[in-house]
């Protein structure tokens, strides 16, 4: 047993002694992955380190396997091998804070990749996820501007539930006060279930009588839900539902009409954003002077932050093609079952 | 041997109350009895909620208070919400009978239902053509074979491995949780084959309709009469005591009073008018220009609204599918856990496992069984599930394990082993269904209704054991 512990060991010292070798050419660009059981970071990872190689910089990294001890841990590794930037996808964000104060004590630039921990010197890139909230509301205002709508809100644990509910409730709120549009049913949704969504709605649409006009429900899992129980009611296809995340199925409900809206957040995007901030924090462009950076004071202790916040894609029946175009999904899956959409002809 | 009440001839008759000696001529269990008293009283306590401050003011078609709670629609959507849980509630109270538990049915159904999804959406649809017969029927035997072999898993590790259940189980809640996720990669398939997804009871066009539901109804009706008949018959032939005869004719007529009212309730529940519309346009069927009735409700055609008739009729929904499976299973697990060896070993085994294994019976052998018929169950509620929503995810069912064993507990079951009925983890089902669509129908705030949920279920255990101690 300890001679693996050993082996293990050796082989680290070793592993860090020729990453400090291999520094000498072009800029190192570390991550600090919280985990990969979770699919999306590979593909976030591969985005990554090609724009990084493309760049003729080297990319190095760890992944946390969803410890934060872990993740200090791994940090300190990387601090080793003496990289220009590192970007932190935080497991946990408040427990990593004294990891990043040893990144910037070392003279390393620090990235918030995706997940914010409130550090003044880090950047933080994300999805706007207010905003995710208001393009929901638009686009679901623009199909029906007034009547009775229903929340189908994510779970109550999860502050992104209530961040979303913000969000729309900013774009409705002229509508509401004008008492054009009502509030008929509100409610959390355990775990963000779709099983658990099916069954408020079909309670909102019982207890209103059929007598909703619109549904946002904050993801495309819940919106299947929502979905199932409208159809029961004849009211599929009628009654515009938002969603999130760009599920494949949600796509094709949108294409078939059942769903108005999927707002969805192109991960390649964003790691292709959060590559070239580091690329040009690497080579010594200040933070506040690299493109489409803005202050964010919008976190648990707000504390102000540079940060870049993109806009995620409304993807509606006018715009199914994009998502095909950029591979996200195929036409077949997008367009099963749809008769009247111009991107499935 | 103690959940079988014994003779209604004691000296103490004359001193007791009319419900006792009700309950003791009946032979109708107290908790069976209290738990239908306060589905009632909850039922009941919610209607007139909805009633006195409902805030959004729609006109009401209630039953009996005018509220929203009892009424047809709510109480079809109740029973087709509660069907998964109370079918899976039935396995599970076999197994914490027999002293076991099985903690991962929740993941197993995520399991199944991804699987099964994906091998019709991704497999069978490209093979066999969109539509074909085949693919439902291959998906249902799939999931009953999936889930079988994943109770049989879980059986033979708890039975011959020697690992206890909640360590083997506790696993499998993980592990197939993972393994779900991994067919499915965090995917939802959708839509369903339009044949399976019938099976979920969400397109009420496939449900039983006015004529089948009656006929349902008769047959169950035959069925109270004839069971009572033939155990009073049973009983004079092998000389065991009587019920009396009026309590004989106030359990016929008990249960013919309930089978009728559920029917006529289910029976009144109209399609909702979009879905006549439907129906209309794609039969063909001209739709009369219609009348108001006194309340203003279009009938038929006002206009361009046309409301909740076809032909001048009301269409009607009448009993749905995942109702039926689940009255199926509830009656034949009935049977099993009653009238069978296999079920009486399972009780015996309960009650004391050594006193069992040394009467001869083969406890390794029925517990692997047992947890065989549990992932059986799974299946049913995976297709069930999955079929409703019309999707499959690998969150579907998640936490279901915890509704489905507090369902067997506040069931009145016995998690020390020997007790427990199978109509009582049904009606424990319906009771907590009944709560969390309650509390959504009146918009209380979800965490409140989680603390309630949870309160109640350890106050039914706390009531259970006052009366066990007081029947002692």
């Amino acid at each position: 047993m300890k001679n693996i512990v050993k082996a293990v060991m050796l082989g680290a010292l070793a592993a860090t002694a020729m990453g400090g070798v291999a520094n000498a050419a072009g800029k190192t660009i570390a991550v600090s992955w919280k985990t990969f059981q979770e699919e999306r970071w590979k593909g976030d990872e591969a985005t990554i380190k090609a724009v990084v190689e493309a760049a003729g910089d080297k990319y190095i990294s760890s992944d946390a396997q969803g410890s934060a001890q872990k993740q200090a841990a791994d940090i300190e590794g990387l601090i080793a091998q003496k990289p220009d930037v590192i970007m932190v996808v935080a497991f946990d964000a408040d427990a990593i804070l004294p990891s990043i104060k040893k990144i910037s004590d070392a003279g390393i630039k620090s990235i918030a990749y995706d997940v914010q921990f409130e550090d003044p010197n880090a950047l933080y890139i994300t999805f706007d996820n207010v905003g995710v909230g208001r393009i929901m509301a638009k686009e679901v205002l623009k199909v029906k501007p007034e009547g009775n709508y229903a929340f189908i809100k994510g779970d109550k644990g999860d502050p992104n539930a209530t961040f979303l509910f913000q969000g729309q409730l900013e774009v409705l709120k002229a509508q509401m006060d004008a008492g054009k549009i009502k509030n008929v049913c509100e409610t959390f949704t355990d775990g963000w279930k779709p099983d658990n969504a099916q069954k408020n709605m079909e309670q909102c649409l019982t207890s209103t009588k059929n007598k909703v006009d619109a549904v946002l429900s904050e993801n495309d899992g819940m919106a299947s839900g929502v979905v199932a129980a409208l159809k029961a009611q004849g009211m599929a296809g009628t009654v515009p539902v938002s969603g999130q995340d760009g599920d494949l199925a949600a796509i094709n409900r949108v294409a078939l009409g059942t769903q108005t809206v999927s707002v969805w957040k192109d991960t390649a995007q964003l790691g292709k954003a959060a590559a070239n901030a580091a690329i040009a924090l690497a080579d010594g462009t200040a933070i506040d002077k690299i493109p489409g950076v803005a202050k964010f004071n919008g976190g648990k202790k707000k504390v102000e932050m540079n940060a870049i916040l993109l806009a995620p894609t409304p993807i509606t029946k006018d715009n199914i093609g994009d998502a095909i175009k950029a591979g996200h999904i195929t036409k077949e899956q997008a367009c099963a079952g749809v008769k009247d959409n111009a991107a499935c002809k | 041997m103690s959940n079988t009440p014994n003779t209604s001839q004691s000296p103490a008759v004359e001193k007791e109350g009319p419900i006792t000696r009700l309950l003791r001529a009946t032979e109708i269990d107290a908790r069976i009895l209290g738990m239908a008293a306060a589905l009632l009283v909850i039922w009941a306590g919610f209607d007139i909620y909805s009633r006195l401050f409902s805030t959004i003011g729609f006109d009401s078609d209630g039953l009996i208070f005018g509220g929203s709670f009892i009424t047809p629609r709510n109480l079809w959507n109740l029973l087709n919400q509660t069907a998964s849980i109370a079918i899976m509630s039935t396995g599970m109270l076999l197994l914490i009978v027999m002293r076991q538990l099985d903690l991962s049915i929740g993941s197993m159904l995520s399991t199944v239902a991804v699987a099964i999804g994906t091998l019709q959406v991704f497999r069978l649809a490209p093979a066999l053509g969109e539509g074909n017969r085949a693919i439902w029927i291959i998906a249902v035997f799939g999931a009953l074979a999936l889930g079988s072999f994943m109770g049989w898993f879980n059986g033979v590790l708890v039975a011959y491995a020697r690992i206890p259940a909640f360590i083997v189980t506790l696993g499998g809640l993980i592990a197939y949780g993972g393994l779900a996720w991994a067919i499915i990669r965090g995917e939802t398939v959708a839509p369903m084959d339009s044949t399976f997804e019938l099976l979920g009871g969400n397109v009420p066009q496939y449900s039983l309709g006015v004529f089948w539901s009656w006929v349902v109804a008769v047959v169950a009706i035959s069925g109270i009469v004839y069971s009572i008949w033939n155990s009073r018959r049973q009983r004079q032939r092998f000389n065991f005591p009587l019920r009396p005869m009026w309590a004989e004719w106030f359990l016929g007529a008990a249960g013919s009073v309930m089978v009728g009212l559920l029917t006529w309730v289910v029976t009144i529940y109209p399609w909702a008018p979009n879905v006549i519309k439907q129906w209309a346009t794609d039969h063909h069927i001209t739709v009369p220009a219609g009348i108001e009735d006194k309340d203003g409700n279009a009938i038929c055609m006002a206009g361009e609204q046309m409301v909740r008739c076809v032909h001048g009729y009301i269409v009607y929904t009448g009993y749905s599918i995942p109702f039926m499976i689940a009255v199926g299973v509830g009656l034949a697990m009935s049977f099993v856990a009653t009238r069978t060896s296999f079920g009486r070993h399972i009780y015996a085994t309960g009650g004391n496992p050594e006193a069992a294994e040394l009467s001869g019976i083969n406890t390794k052998k029925l517990t692997v069984k047992v947890f065989i018929l549990m992932g059986f169950l799974v299946g049913i509620g995976s297709i069930i599930t999955s079929a409703r929503l019309n999707a499959a995810t690998n969150s579907l069912g998640q936490s279901n394990e915890l509704y489905v064993i507090a369902a067997v507990v506040i069931g009145g079951t016995s998690l020390s082993g020997g007790i427990g009925t199978v109509s009582g983890a049904m009606l424990g089902a319906l009771l907590m269904q009944s709560l969390q669509s309650g509390m959504t129908l009146l918009n209380f705030e979800s965490a409140f209704r989680d603390m309630v949920v949870g309160a109640v279920l350890v106050a039914a255990v706390f009531v259970d054991q006052l009366y066990r101690r007081s029947v002692k």
